[in-house]
């Protein structure tokens, strides 16, 4: 059944373990493998149990009552967890949750998983010095973790999870203590990273927009909308009260469509579509 | 009107190079933004504001009322602060307990209380929520919340430390309204911010920090329009003008998509 190059799932619902409210309903969708999935809602849709099941937490460290089958490529993260879990990293909300909290430096902090991989020195160094170059953390390499800033401290989360080069990266709410310049440098390095599966949870929608391939909505625990971006946000329900993106917007405004009522969703959909108007 | 005037004032953290210098800055605006970069001053200015710090020099006189002269009771009516990270300013059992808590440090009357608490819990729109323990609320929540603190209070100057981080779209409305509607009732409402589109699109006064300095007052209109000065702040322009200037090679100001239309309209 598992189709190697896809991500799958199929009739997921979940409920936590002493509670009575189903978090996921009956979620259907599938994505090919090595894309980047954008998955937007309000707080307490769904987005973070989705993320810990993809991630395999639940089932295997939350418990509760799942159904349902995901597989990402061959590999099931409710079933093939051990194996799984080597290629997979999980940058979580809180970033200070996830730090080891034994690593007096940066650098250390970083270099911890490869450590417990048994990698050689060289490479460790090696590693450390271009994930934290890629996260703009060098200068901080040699400081204690707990002198970083909340977007500083996200960006090594990021760092830490990276650096094993995971074919799949799970991303919660990665950016929400980074400044502007900050989550913009951040998404643009997320749209230069290759073959790797990446599922972010974000508010920006307008950065998920630029970068996503996918974006997956849910609106109490249902998948309500799926498809390109371009798609979805040209067919949200108000009443779901997602923001959309600036570039949707003015092009609204100014009704510079693509045809049939769809209106561009990035900025290069809108050049694009203005470039048509104009030649037109 | 509510007046804000602060003169000479100098601060330094005892542990860091970091010194706040403001010669003179008064604000008597109803809604007021505060930017800058992280570093810049913002978050020390609503401490010496709020008297969590002491300056080490000058002074800040509210309605020509030295801050330093007034009691903690009457500062907590004069100004109320929401910080960014809801979490650090609530400890009690439930929700309801919490806003309680806040109006007793102001307020005796036990049915006063109780009117206060409900109906600014009903304003955040929390009020079935008010068993609950405030630490098992979602995170937009526990920002609705310690809002809903300073609310019950209803101090004449509400300071709001990054309203909007952590908030999903529908309380990004609610709040914003909330302070739109507050400014209309003659409160002070200032919020520092690095959400250049809310910003944009939210006030028209704005005072900018870089390295503890105020570098510009005005309306945000003019500090987007000089280049040269956002660059020297390292603020970015509202992402309305990254369009503008990326698909048309346009560099005037837009605030909003609205603002781009209606400017665009007129020349129709």
């Amino acid at each position: 059944m598992a189709n190697i190059q896809q991500i799958s799932i199929t009739h997921l619902s979940f409920t936590y373990q002493h509670d009575t409210n189903t978090v996921l309903h009956d979620i259907n969708v599938s994505a090919p493998l090595n894309s980047i999935i954008g998955i937007i809602g309000n707080h307490n849709a769904g987005k973070t149990t989705l993320c810990r099941v993809l991630a395999g937490i639940i089932p295997n460290m939350m418990g509760g009552d799942l159904l349902g089958d995901v597989h990402i490529g061959n590999l099931s993260p409710t079933k093939d967890w051990s194996v799984l879990n080597r290629q997979t990293d999980f940058v979580l909300q809180d970033p200070n949750s996830q730090l080891s909290g034994l690593a007096d430096t940066v650098a250390d902090e970083i270099a911890f998983d490869l450590l417990n991989h048994g990698v050689d020195e060289t490479t460790i160094q090696r590693r450390v010095a271009d994930v934290a170059a890629q996260m703009q953390l060098t200068a901080q390499l040699q400081q204690s973790p707990s002198s970083l800033s909340g977007g500083q401290l996200q960006r090594l989360a990021i760092a830490t999870a990276i650096v094993t080069k995971p074919g799949i990266l799970i991303l919660d709410d990665p950016t929400s203590e980074m400044d502007p310049q900050g989550r913009a440098d951040f998404f643009n390095w997320l749209a230069t990273i290759k073959d790797t599966t990446i599922f972010i949870v974000s508010n920006e929608i307008d950065d998920l927009c630029e970068i996503a391939d996918r974006l997956w909505v849910l609106v109490d625990g249902e998948l309500v909308r799926k498809g390109t971006s371009l798609e979805v946000i040209n067919q949200l329900n108000p009443e779901w009260q997602i923001g959309t993106p600036k570039v949707y917007q003015l092009a609204k405004l100014m009704y510079w469509s693509l045809g049939a009522d769809l209106f561009p969703v990035n900025i290069n959909q809108l050049r694009g579509c203005v470039h048509d108007q104009h030649s037109n | 009107m509510t007046s804000i005037q602060i003169d000479g004032l100098k601060y330094q953290y005892p542990t860091s190079d970091f010194k706040l210098a403001i010669d003179q800055l008064t604000i008597t605006e109803n809604l007021v933004a505060i930017a800058g970069q992280n570093g810049a001053g913002k978050s020390t200015l609503f401490k010496l504001l709020t008297g969590l710090v002491h300056p080490q020099a000058g002074e800040i006189h509210i309605n020509h009322r030295d801050l330093a002269s007034l009691t903690p009771e009457d500062r907590l009516k004069t100004i109320g602060i929401v910080f960014q990270d809801p979490s650090s300013q609530l400890f009690n059992a439930t929700v309801e307990k919490e806003v309680a808590w806040s109006v007793l440090q102001v307020e005796t009357d036990a049915a006063v209380v109780a009117d206060t608490v409900n109906d600014a819990l009903a304003t955040v729109g929390l009020t079935e929520l008010k068993d609950k323990n405030p630490f098992d609320l979602s995170m937009p929540e526990k920002k609705l919340l310690s809002i809903a603190t300073v609310l019950a209070v209803n101090p004449q100057i509400y300071l709001f430390d990054e309203p909007m981080i952590s908030l999903d779209w529908p309380s990004q409305q609610l709040v914003t309204h909330l302070m739109q509607h507050l400014a209309e009732e003659k409160h002070q409402v200032i919020a520092i911010t690095h959400d250049m589109n809310w910003l944009a699109a939210t006030f028209a006064k704005v005072d900018v920090l870089a390295d503890g300095q105020v570098i510009f007052e005005g309306k945000p209109e003019t500090f987007f329009g000089d280049s040269a000065l956002t660059q020297k702040t390292g603020l970015m322009t509202p992402r309305i003008m990254q369009i503008a200037q990326e698909v048309f090679d346009d560099s005037r100001v837009y605030l909003t998509p609205e603002d781009y239309f209606e400017k665009h309209s007129e020349k129709r």
